[in-house]
């Protein structure tokens, strides 16, 4: 047993000379560790927040017919509590633990770009912000979560809530974006040696195939916000019916992002549960491949199936009918999940410390949660309950039942990680029975508050039979999940003033995080075991029953550039933003709307700036060869051939536009103009970035830079960017100047 | 004429189809003898008579665009991967025209002959002319050999590893859903030929009105189909190659398992 020597008291976060300066250390950090730290303390004061605003609702529903709040600011309140609680505190809290985690699982000094993951941290703050701005700038945005366009077009919501809403998510989404793309190469480059893909603990292998739904998933919103933006600030078209846009096209792109956000949140609470189930049975996950490749199954199902959020909206049979199968199909890996979970709790010599509570809690809670979410799947029962309190139920059986569940119990584990503290078993304790009773007191009765027909989203409900001691009840439930809450609150203060040292591996654990100081040395680690099998240091401890080795002993495989895994999860997550503006083009575009259309571009024109565009490539190609050659000079000259070219493109496109506005044709003439300025604007500005790039790369290379070694991946980096715009630009030529001359 | 009637008449026996399945037989016996695999073979065979020859080929021939979506899944997707299947294992294809089995040739076939045959002037005419129609159902066939042949050549080194197949899959998928997707939201006719179809066989009453199939809903259900089960397909090949990625490689290196008891 590893019952390990550290007796000695705990190490601190900060060392001895940043203490004397303790803001800057905690403000410039670029430390993964104390980023994490950040991001948690981040979603725990929105957690505070949302959490007040909860409250706020649920006084407000205790009685029938209540004036506590006024509709408008009940509709504000319940809006920004969904916000928040999505995007400020699951997502924050979820990239805190991996921030924190996933490295020391691998084995690494930090995340493979330190600074950009400042940057992403320090986007939720700003996020947070922008969106609470609103409060002063004439009322907070009231159109709930989803937005429902036309509500939240200008017309139906003038005051300036959602524009900040739609500004506060974009900043969201860009750091989530940049979080996904640093876990992915991470992951990819950093492993240290023996650490193979298949090595992975669970909890580093779901949330890097996570970082890829996010990837997919978030610029789908970004594509959805910007046009939303544009139709409130330029007068376009593209959600309001007066105009020729469809609403339901809001929807559409908004739950194409919206379910696979569910399944954001849900994976790495699977992941925590696979991660401290087995630590608390004392036994090796039962299945880890099947736990594994499900979880790569359900990311990609739950990229496919957002159309069942939408039945209400008059599909058509046929769609509901393949959608309500299709989403079932989800019910399967899921399900399965379960029962590893609970195979790997039989038979084992279970302790029921407090992560473990919340966990097993989490696990119970889910099989509710997404029973109820099957029964969402049938067209059906969804048009009767969709509007109801059930389908409220059902998602806070998921949200709370499961992820905040999952990642309370994360904190609980990994908090003597992270501070050398011990948290009060005893409090925990108390905040976890507190938080299940109050919990389950909350929701429960809301499914039958749903089934006897109580509306959701309206701000008061008539003293009809049982309504009253339902809401009641689910109001009384609130006020222990608030107690839980406070009483975590207090537990953390306390335990880091006066909680007891924590060891290096107080629970026994396997995984390479605890095989380093509680907490760990900025460099994280001084020496790493050798890592065979999923398991490392219980086959440090056991050499005799060590786990059988996973793949062939020596891991010889090189790790990627971490340059070029990072462009290439960039242009991932790009090919779903202009998928979006595309399709939207072509679906706005396929009956000619009235006013100016395709026939209004100057196809030689574009054509030959089109020419140029496409020629760059080949010369940033050759860029690149005269470096592998180690040629300075012709380096240089071929990147500045390319940025003439690109810069004869963005001054074609620039021509185009003029010579359009001449014509009258603006954003805001029809759904032409809207797609049109949209998608080639957009495109124009990824060239510009390109050009802005490419001038700092000139820069470099006159500086020498690009003489040292190793230099030229960041060129060749660069390159797939540049080939990606132009891929875009064949994209966007084909439907946007050739496709309509099939039709004249 | 009713519905059962239908379903029991509608089957043409081209003699094409039914030579060419025979051929096949004949030649696999002829190079590789009796083995299992033929069972495969012949599974394929049914597969490419299904899409070829019965009633679904009847509807395919100018009445459903999602009869033609049903046929044209079977002769891409499924047909291929039973005649790869059904090849012996140490089976290599080492000709000169090697470029045919890099991945990048097999996407594109893969996707691209799924985005090319659905052109309304391709789908159109491939309705419309008997040779185009031959040539579409032969070059969905090889297309979809060639798009396999990255995930199950008969040989291991053939393949791609599982990691990038699963990319692999996924791209195609996404490409694939993206037409689905259009094709299921379109508020314009793709495939304008099966607007109004000629009523060769007498079925336009039954089909309008027994089975309250409108020209939109026979789009909806095309691009639906291409949408969701064609994805299913991807899918399922996704966890068999995530199955290859966990599987162990060889038994000889599982000489140090132990026993995994608790502590």
């Amino acid at each position: 047993m590893n019952e390990a020597v550290t007796t000695v008291a705990p190490g601190d976060i900060l060392s001895p000379d940043e203490r004397s300066h303790y803001r800057l250390a905690w403000l410039s950090t670029v430390d993964h560790k104390r980023i994490g730290i950040l991001y948690l303390l981040t979603a725990l004061v929105f957690f505070v927040l949302g959490g007040i605003e909860a409250l706020l609702i649920r006084i407000q529903l205790a009685v029938p017919n209540n004036h506590f709040l006024h509709p408008d600011t009940y509709n504000q309140i319940y809006t920004m509590h969904g916000t928040t609680m999505i995007f400020l505190v699951a997502m924050p809290a979820v990239f805190g633990l991996i921030n924190y985690v996933l490295p020391l699982q691998i084995g690494a000094r930090d995340m493979a770009f330190p600074r950009l993951n400042a940057f992403s941290f320090w986007l939720v703050p700003f996020g947070g912000i922008l969106l609470h701005f609103s409060i002063l700038a004439g009322g907070a945005p009231n159109v709930g979560w989803y937005a429902y366009a036309p509500l939240s077009e200008t017309p139906y919501a003038s005051q300036a809530g959602v524009d900040y809403w739609v500004a506060a998510l974009l900043v969201l989404g860009i750091g989530s974006v940049g979080t996904a793309i640093n876990i992915i190469a991470t992951v990819l480059c950093l492993r240290t040696k023996g650490m193979t893909l298949r090595r992975l603990p669970l909890f580093t292998w779901i949330n890097f195939v996570n970082a890829f739904i996010v990837l997919a998933a978030l610029p789908v919103l970004n594509a959805g916000l910007v046009m939303l933006l544009i139709d409130r600030q330029l007068d376009a078209h593209f959600f309001v019916p007066t105009g020729g846009g469809s609403a339901v096209m809001w929807q559409h792109i908004f739950w194409a992002f919206g379910h696979p956000e569910v399944y954001i949140l849900a994976l790495p609470a699977f992941g925590i549960l696979s991660e401290i189930v087995p630590v608390f049975s004392r036994k090796p996950i039962f299945g880890y491949e099947f736990v594994a490749g499900s979880s790569v199954v359900i990311a990609i199902l739950s990229l496919g199936v957002w159309a069942h959020h939408m039945f209400t909206t008059g599909l058509g049979r046929p769609a509901d009918l393949f959608f309500g199968i299709a989403s079932m199909l989800i019910a399967i890996p899921t399900g399965v999940k379960v029962l590893n979970w609970t195979a790997t709790m039989v038979g084992g010599r279970l302790r029921f410390d407090s992560p473990m509570l919340f966990c097993i809690a989490a696990i119970m809670q889910f099989v509710p949660a997404g029973l109820t979410g099957v029964s969402h799947a049938m067209p059906a029962l969804d048009w009767q309950t969709k509007g109801s309190y059930y389908l409220v139920a059902h998602f806070h059986f998921v949200a709370v039942g499961l992820i905040v569940f999952a990642i309370l119990g994360a904190i609980q584990y990994w908090f003597p990680k992270m501070s050398g503290r011990m948290l009060s078993e005893r409090l925990g304790k108390w905040s976890f029975w507190l938080m299940v009773i109050g919990f389950n007191m909350t929701f429960i009765i809301q499914h039958f508050l749903g089934l006897l027909g109580m509306p959701r989203r309206v701000y008061t409900y008539p003293d009809l039979p049982h309504y009253t001691w339902m809401n009641v009840l689910s109001s009384v439930g609130a006020i222990f999940m608030t107690l839980a809450a406070l009483i975590l609150v207090y537990n953390i203060i306390v335990t880091l003033v006066w909680g007891k040292p924590a060891a290096d591996n107080p629970w026994n654990a396997w995984t390479l995080e605890w095989a380093t100081r509680s907490p760990p040395p900025p460099e994280n680690f001084h020496r790493l075991p050798p890592i065979l099998s999923r398991r490392p240091l219980w086959d440090l401890v056991n050499p005799d029953r060590a786990d059988p080795v996973v793949g062939s002993p020596n891991d010889v495989a090189a790790r990627p550039d971490k340059n070029k895994v990072n462009i290439l999860a960039f242009i991932f997550s790009e090919i779903g933003f202009f998928g979006i503006l595309i399709l939207s083009y072509l679906y706005y575009n396929a009956q000619r709307p009235p006013g100016p259309g395709p026939n209004e571009l100057n196809l030689p024109k574009t054509l030959i700036f089109s020419a140029c565009l496409f020629a760059s490539s080949f010369t940033i190609w050759r860029s690149e060869v005269a470096l592998r050659k180690q040629k300075q000079g012709g380096m240089i000259a071929w990147l500045t051939i390319t940025i003439v070219l690109g810069t004869i493109f963005i001054v074609g496109q620039g021509m185009e536009y003029f010579e359009l506005f001449e014509k009258g044709v603006r954003l805001s003439t029809n759904l032409f103009g809207s797609s049109f300025f949209t998608l080639t604007g957009f495109h124009g500005l990824h060239v510009c970035f390109g050009l802005i790039a490419m001038l700092i790369l000139l820069w470099l290379a006159f500086a020498g830079d690009f003489r040292k070694a190793g230099r030229a991946s960041l060129l060749e980096a660069f390159g797939y960017y540049w080939h990606f715009v132009d891929g875009v630009w064949v994209a966007v030529l084909t439907v946007v100047y050739l496709l309509p001359l099939l039709n004249r | 004429m009713t519905t059962s009637h239908f379903f029991l008449t509608a089957w043409s026996w081209n003699p094409v189809v039914l030579g060419g399945c025979l051929a096949a037989i004949l030649l696999y016996l002829y190079f590789f003898g009796w083995q299992r695999g033929i069972l495969f073979l012949c599974l394929g065979l049914a597969i490419v008579m299904i899409a070829l020859a019965s009633p679904l080929s009847a509807l395919a021939d100018g009445y459903l665009f999602s009869a033609h979506m049903a046929q044209h899944i079977l002769l891409l997707l499924v047909a291929p991967v039973c005649i790869l299947l059904s090849l012996p294992r140490d089976l290599s294809l080492t000709t000169k025209a090697n470029w045919l089995f890099h991945s990048g040739i097999g996407w594109l076939s893969g996707v691209g002959s799924m985005w090319l045959w659905h052109a309304p002037t391709f789908c159109n005419a491939a309705v419309s002319s008997r040779p185009i129609y031959a040539l579409q159902s032969v070059s969905l066939l090889i297309f979809g050999s060639l798009f396999w042949w990255q995930v199950l050549a008969p040989r291991e080194q053939d393949r791609l590893s599982p990691l990038p197949a699963v990319g692999y899959l996924f791209s195609a998928c996404t490409a694939c859903s993206m037409l689905g997707i259009i094709l299921t939201f379109s508020p314009v006719r793709v495939c304008a030929i099966y607007m109004q179809p000629v009523d060769q066989l007498g079925l336009l009453g039954l089909i309008r009105d027994g089975w309250e199939m409108t020209p939109e809903k026979d789009q909806q259900i095309g691009g639906l189909l291409m949408w969701v089960p064609m994805c299913l397909i991807y899918l399922a090949a996704i966890f068999s190659q995530l199955v290859r990625w966990f599987s162990p490689p060889t038994p000889a290196l599982r000489t140090t398992i132990v026993s995994r008891n608790a502590l």
